[in-house]
């Protein structure tokens, strides 16, 4: 789940690990009441700071994803169904923005990206 | 929260063309400190001032609450210590050198030693001289872990170790961390690693302190801009402007630090255009930082 961190990119690490943690939320990869790994072993496991790994789990608690139980972990909540579509959507959105970025820093036109992304899609559809 | 290393106004020389100059720094407890600079800058200089293995001139430091060095041996045993180059007995066997080791602290945790032993796969017979140097920084982190520190100083740990070295090494030290709430600092030319696993910032260059901030606010804080019809003189911006190069037709690229969105408002004031901000990672903020130093910007 967390192959594609990036500690070059302009995203913290912390927003990183939410972002995918919310994914796998809303693409049912992660069900209700399931735990999320400690922070000491996404910590380990993705070499980054565990006060890193907090703060994702801290992010995704106030937004009601997940559940801190004290001494026992962290734990997936129940999220609604419109919610995991606004959140896939987000998600959508969310790469749409980073492409165009990373386009930007190549010194890519909007056109130049609107044409590849078309002919891409074309190849792939059809 | 209270700082596990705090350097004042530290002078060292080192014979004549060497010096630490007006050193400050702090480290605050629980942190994880990456040092930065190029080769040459003073970072294994201050180590050693901050361990006691060097004096001073002038200055004060303290590590861990203690003053260094007259509490040295106190602060000695609650700190794990990695130097750039293994120093042990050549003739030793692994677990020789762990018992030695062991035994100068007393916190020394045999279980997790034996633990990490077997994940680092290093076998207890084999002479250190006989040790590869992916097996002898496996074992200068697990000597340094187990004594459960309160303060991990680390000079270069992954320095030459191939990947799969480093991410062992680099895996174990967090694992101790999220446990123990331990501080780290630590010096690397591996500056992906450092921008990973570091909350804090230090830069050092020419044995000064260059910047010191925490790692959230230097990245967010350093971009690349394009200007079009840039002022000739920077004026009072709300910016510091590390560097500035003519790029296409009258536009310029500029490199600031302590940049947030708002300040967009300078380019109107100043009748120029800002048409692209966009973000740089660790190492190239570094460069841009120490270029800087070096040669200021009018």
């Amino acid at each position: 789940m967390f192959e594609q961190i990036d500690p070059r990119s302009a995203t913290p690490l912390y927003a990183q690990i939410a972002g995918r943690i919310r994914v796998a939320v809303a693409a049912g990869e992660l069900r209700p009441g399931e735990p999320l790994p400690s922070v000491r072993q996404l910590a380990s496991k993705l070499r980054v700071n565990p006060a890193t790994v907090v703060q994702a789990y801290r992010d995704l608690e106030t937004e009601g994803f997940v559940e801190m139980r004290q001494g026992a972990g962290t734990f997936v909540k129940e999220v609604v169904p419109e919610r995991r579509a606004t959140e896939r959507g987000k998600r959508a959105v969310d790469l749409v923005r980073q492409m165009m970025a990373e386009a930007g820093r190549l010194g890519l036109t909007t056109k130049e990206l609107q044409h590849a992304i078309e002919q891409e899609l074309e190849a792939r559809i059809g | 929260m209270s700082n596990a290393v705090e350097i004042r106004d530290i002078l060292y020389r080192a014979g004549k063309s060497f010096e630490v100059r007006d050193l400050s720094l702090n480290v605050p407890g629980g942190s994880v400190y990456g040092f930065l600079g190029p080769n040459g800058s003073g970072k294994t200089t201050t180590i050693r001032l901050l361990l006691g293995l060097l004096r001073p001139v002038r200055g004060r430091i303290t590590v861990l609450g203690g003053d260094v060095p007259n509490d040295a041996p106190r602060i000695l045993a609650r700190t794990g210590y990695v130097p750039e180059s293994p120093h042990l007995y050549p003739m030793l066997s692994v677990d020789q050198l762990i018992r030695v080791h062991a035994s100068f602290y007393p916190r020394w945790d045999g279980a997790w030693g034996r633990e990490l032993q077997r994940n680092f796969r290093l076998d207890g017979v084999t002479r250190f001289s006989s040790l590869s140097k992916g097996e002898k920084g496996k074992l200068m982190m697990l000597l340094a872990l187990a004594q459960r520190p309160e303060l991990l100083v680390l000079d270069e740990p992954t320095d030459g170790l191939d990947p799969v070295v480093r991410r062992d090494v680099l895996s174990a030290l967090l694992d101790y961390v999220s446990r123990q709430n331990a501080t780290v600092f630590i010096c690397s030319h591996l500056i992906h690693e450092l921008e990973r696993i570091c909350d804090w910032v230090g830069v050092m260059d020419r044995g000064r302190l260059v910047a010191e901030l925490p790692m959230e606010t230097f990245k967010s804080g350093i971009k690349r801009l394009r200007v079009s019809n840039p002022p000739p003189r920077i004026g009072d911006a709300p910016f510091v402007v590390l560097s500035r190069e003519p790029g296409a037709g009258a536009a310029e690229t500029w490199v600031v630090r302590g940049w947030e969105p708002p300040m967009s408002q300078y380019f109107e004031q100043v009748g120029a255009g800002l048409k692209e901000v966009v973000d740089l990672d660790l190492e190239e903020g570094f460069v841009e930082l120490l270029n800087t130093f070096r040669q200021p910007v009018q």
